[in-house]
C-alpha cells in the first residue's frame, strides 16, 4: 500500500520534507503544541455545542418555567438553548470543557510567547512568525470574547453592552462601527446571529489560516535549537523526528492534557448561566472580564474622567483606556523583533541572563500588566478597606510606574548575581585545572 | 540627431495584464465595500424605542414588578429602576424598553438634601429625583454604591455619581454626569414632563441629543 500511495502522492518526498522534521527536546517547546491542541479541542467541542445552540435573541417561552398564559416567562432563545444544553446529558460538561480549554489556550499561548521572547527566538529570520503569533493572540482573545456573549445571560448582556460601548467610543466613526459590527443599535434583533457568525465562522477561519501559516513557517525555518545542541553537534539540527518519536510524545501530551481539562471541567464549574439569569436591568455586582483582559478593565477603572472635543469628534476616557492604551501595548509587542538589529540568523535559543535588558524589559512589561490587572479589583480593594475611594487611583497609578521600574532593577541585580556566581565557578574550575597541572 | 521612439502597434501584453488586474481589483474592492454597507441595518425609531417623553408614566423595571406604576411611597434612598410607559399609535400602553438606555433611576431623599446643581424645579417637592440609569462611560446600568449609602456606583468600571448633586461624576472614568429627567407628581403616578435635560448615554454632545429629540418630536407630530 505504501508503494501505491507513494506513486500517487509522493509520500516519500513528504516524508523527507515534513514528516522527518526534527523537534528539539526541551519541555518549554511543548507550550506551542498545547496551544494547538487547545484549538483542536475547542473546534471539536464547539461543533458539538453548535449542534444544540440556537443563535437568536428573539424571546421564547422558557420551557423549564413557562409562567402563566397571561404572563408567560419569556427569555431569549439563545439563553434558553444554553439552559437546554445544560440539561442534556454531558451538556454542561461540554460547555465547561469548551470554556476551560479557551482559558488554557490563551494561557498556553501567552507562556509560549514568553518563551519565544526570553530566548530571543523572535530574532532574524523568525520576525514574521512573531507577528503572525501576535495576530493569533489577538484573534484568540477576540474569539474568546465573542464566545462569552453567546449564552446571552445577564453576564453576556452586560459584557456585550461594554464591548458595544467601547466600539462606539472611537471618535468620529464609533457609532457607525458599533452598529455595523453588532447589527444595529444595541441590542438589535440581529445581535446574537451576528456574534454567532463571528464566533463560529469568521474568527475560527482566521485562526486556522494563521495557525497554518505559523506552522508552515516554523517547518520552513526550523525551530531554534536549544543550547545543548551547540555542544552536541555545532550548526547541526538536533532533535527527534516528527514521525516515530515526536508523534507518540505529542499524542501522550494530547491525551494527558485532554484528561486534565476533563478533570478540571468535572470539578470546577465555569460560567453558570442559571446563576446569572436572562438579560435584565439589574446590573451584576463586581462583574469582571476573564483574566487575560483584566488589565484593560483595570486601566478603565483607574483612568481619570475626561472628555474633549476635536473637530466634531469626542475623545473620552473610554476610548483612551479601552482602545488607545491596549493598542500601544500591542504595538510595543509587535515592535519587539524590530528592536533587534543583528544581521545574523539565529540558530540557538539564548540564555535570558545573557540579555539582561531584554529580560528586565519583559519582566517590567508583565509587571505593568499585573499591576493593571490588580487595578481591575479596585472596587474590592476599596470594599476590603485596603484602599479608599480617595486614594485608590493615586496609589494604583504610582504602582503602575513604580512596580515595573523596581522589577526591572531587581532583574538586573539578580542577573548580576548569577553572573558573578558563574564567573567565580569558572575561576574555581580554572584554579583546579591549574593545580592539577 | 533624430529622436526616434518606437511605436508599438498594439498594447504590450504586460501592460494589458496589469491594467486588467487593476480594474478587477478596483471593481472587486468596491463590491466588497458594498457588503460592509449591508452589515449595518436600517434603524426604525418605533414608539418602544423612543426616549422618555412628556406625559409618560414611570413604571417598575425590576423583573417581578415590571409594568406596575411606581408610587411615591415606594421610593427611598435606595435606587428604584423605572421604565417610561407611554402610548403607541393605537393609544395602548407601551413600555419603552426597546432601547435599554431608557432606563431611569429614581431616588427619594429628605427635603433639603438634594442640592444644586440639580434642577430642583423638575424634581417632586425637592425630594424625588430621576436620572438616566445608564453610565455615561460604557453604557452599563448604574447601581447603588455598596460602600456609601445614597451614592451611585457603576459595577462595570467603578464610575461613581452623586445623586444628590445632579448625579455629577465623583469617581472613576465616566466623562459626564447622568442626565436628569424632569418629573412631576400626577395623582398617584410619577409623570415625565420633558426630555432628559442633558445628553444621556449614547449621545456624546448636546447637539446630537437635541437633533435626536427634534427627530422624535417630528415623528410624533
Amino acid at each position: 500500500m505504501n508503494q501505491w500511495l507513494d506513486e500517487r502522492l509522493h509520500i516519500s518526498r513528504l516524508n523527507d520534507k515534513f514528516l522527518r522534521k526534527a523537534f528539539p527536546v526541551h519541555h518549554s517547546f511543548f507550550l506551542g503544541e498545547i496551544t494547538l491542541f487547545s484549538l483542536i479541542i475547542l473546534i471539536l467541542t464547539g461543533i458539538l455545542l453548535a449542534l444544540s445552540y440556537e443563535p437568536s435573541n428573539s424571546l421564547v417561552v422558557n420551557s423549564f418555567d413557562p409562567g402563566t398564559t397571561d404572563a408567560p416567562n419569556l427569555i431569549p432563545a439563545a439563553y434558553h438553548s444554553a439552559l437546554k444544553i445544560n440539561a442534556q446529558p454531558f451538556g454542561d460538561m461540554l460547555r465547561r470543557i469548551h470554556h476551560w480549554t479557551a482559558n488554557i489556550m490563551v494561557a498556553a499561548s501567552v507562556l509560549h510567547m514568553m518563551r519565544i521572547y526570553f530566548t530571543g527566538a523572535f530574532k532574524k529570520p523568525r520576525e514574521i512568525n512573531w507577528w503572525i503569533g501576535m495576530l493569533l493572540l489577538i484573534f484568540t482573545a477576540l474569539t474568546a470574547v465573542t464566545g462569552y456573549v453567546l449564552p446571552y445571560d445577564n453576564y453576556a448582556y452586560n459584557t456585550l453592552q461594554v464591548i458595544y460601548g467601547i466600539a462606539g467610543s472611537i471618535p468620529w466613526v464609533g457609532e457607525w462601527v458599533a452598529q455595523a459590527a453588532f447589527a444595529g443599535k444595541f441590542p438589535g434583533d440581529g445581535i446574537i446571529p451576528r456574534v454567532y457568525g463571528y464566533h463560529i465562522m469568521l474568527l475560527p477561519g482566521i485562526l486556522l489560516a494563521l495557525t497554518g501559516a505559523h506552522m508552515l513557517l516554523m517547518i520552513k525555518q526550523k525551530h531554534t535549537q536549544p543550547q545543548y545542541a551547540k555542544r552536541v553537534a555545532y550548526k547541526k539540527i538536533v532533535g527527534v523526528p516528527l514521525m516515530g518519536q515526536q508523534t507518540p510524545i505529542m499524542l501522550l501530551l494530547t491525551f494527558a492534557f485532554a484528561g486534565i481539562i476533563v478533570l478540571f471541567s468535572a470539578f470546577i464549574p465555569v460560567h453558570p448561566v442559571e446563576y446569572f439569569g436572562p438579560p435584565s436591568t439589574t446590573p451584576i455586582n463586581n462583574i469582571k472580564p476573564d483574566w487575560y483582559l483584566l488589565w484593560v478593565f483595570g486601566v478603565l477603572a483607574i483612568i481619570p474622567s475626561f472628555e474633549f472635543h476635536l473637530l466634531g469628534g469626542v475623545i473620552g476616557s473610554e476610548f483612551m483606556g479601552a482602545i488607545v492604551v491596549p493598542t500601544l501595548a500591542i504595538l510595543a509587542m509587535f515592535a519587539v523583533p524590530m528592536l533587534d538589529r543583528s544581521k545574523e540568523n539565529l540558530y540557538y535559543a539564548e540564555n535570558p541572563t545573557n540579555y539582561p535588558v531584554r529580560l528586565g524589559a519583559g519582566v517590567a512589561f508583565m509587571a505593568l500588566l499585573v499591576v493593571w490587572s490588580v487595578a481591575g479589583y479596585k472596587p474590592e480593594l476599596i470594599s476590603a478597606g485596603i484602599l479608599t475611594t480617595a486614594n485608590a487611583n493615586t496609589v494604583l497609578w504610582i504602582a503602575s510606574f513604580l512596580v515595573p521600574a523596581l522589577s526591572y532593577f531587581a532583574v538586573q541585580a539578580i542577573v548580576r548575581g548569577i553572573r558573578s556566581l558563574r564567573e567565580s565557578d569558572a575561576r574555581d574550575r580554572a584554579n583546579f585545572q591549574a593545580a592539577d597541572d | 540627431m533624430t529622436r526616434y521612439k518606437r511605436q508599438d502597434p498594439e498594447m504590450s501584453r504586460r501592460r494589458f495584464i496589469n491594467m486588467a488586474m487593476g480594474t478587477t481589483a478596483a471593481v472587486g474592492g468596491v463590491s466588497l465595500l458594498s457588503v460592509l454597507g449591508a452589515a449595518n441595518p436600517v434603524f426604525r425609531l418605533t414608539r418602544d424605542k423612543m426616549p422618555p417623553l412628556k406625559g409618560d408614566i414611570l413604571v417598575h423595571a425590576s423583573n417581578n414588578k415590571e409594568g406596575q406604576p411606581i408610587l411615591l411611597s415606594e421610593l427611598n434612598e435606595q435606587l428604584v429602576r423605572a421604565w417610561p410607559m407611554g402610548k403607541n399609535e393605537n393609544g395602548e400602553n407601551v413600555i419603552r424598553k426597546g432601547d435599554p438606555n431608557n432606563l431611569v433611576a429614581l431616588y427619594r431623599f429628605p427635603r433639603g438634601q438634594i442640592i444644586q446643581p440639580t434642577n430642583l424645579e423638575v424634581t417632586i417637592d425637592g425630594e424625588v429625583v430621576a436620572y438616566s440609569d445608564i453610565c455615561t462611560h460604557a453604557g452599563c446600568t448604574v447601581a447603588d454604591s455598596d460602600t456609601r449609602a445614597g451614592a451611585m456606583k457603576c459595577p462595570c468600571h467603578s464610575g461613581e455619581y452623586d445623586p444628590k448633586r445632579a448625579a455629577i461624576v465623583v469617581g472613576g472614568p465616566p466623562p459626564r454626569k447622568l442626565a436628569q429627567l424632569p418629573i412631576a407628581q400626577q395623582g398617584q403616578n410619577i409623570v415625565v414632563t420633558g426630555f432628559f435635560l442633558t445628553n444621556p448615554y449614547g449621545y456624546s454632545t448636546e447637539e446630537e441629543w437635541e437633533s435626536f429629540t427634534k427627530e422624535v418630536e417630528e415623528q410624533l407630530a
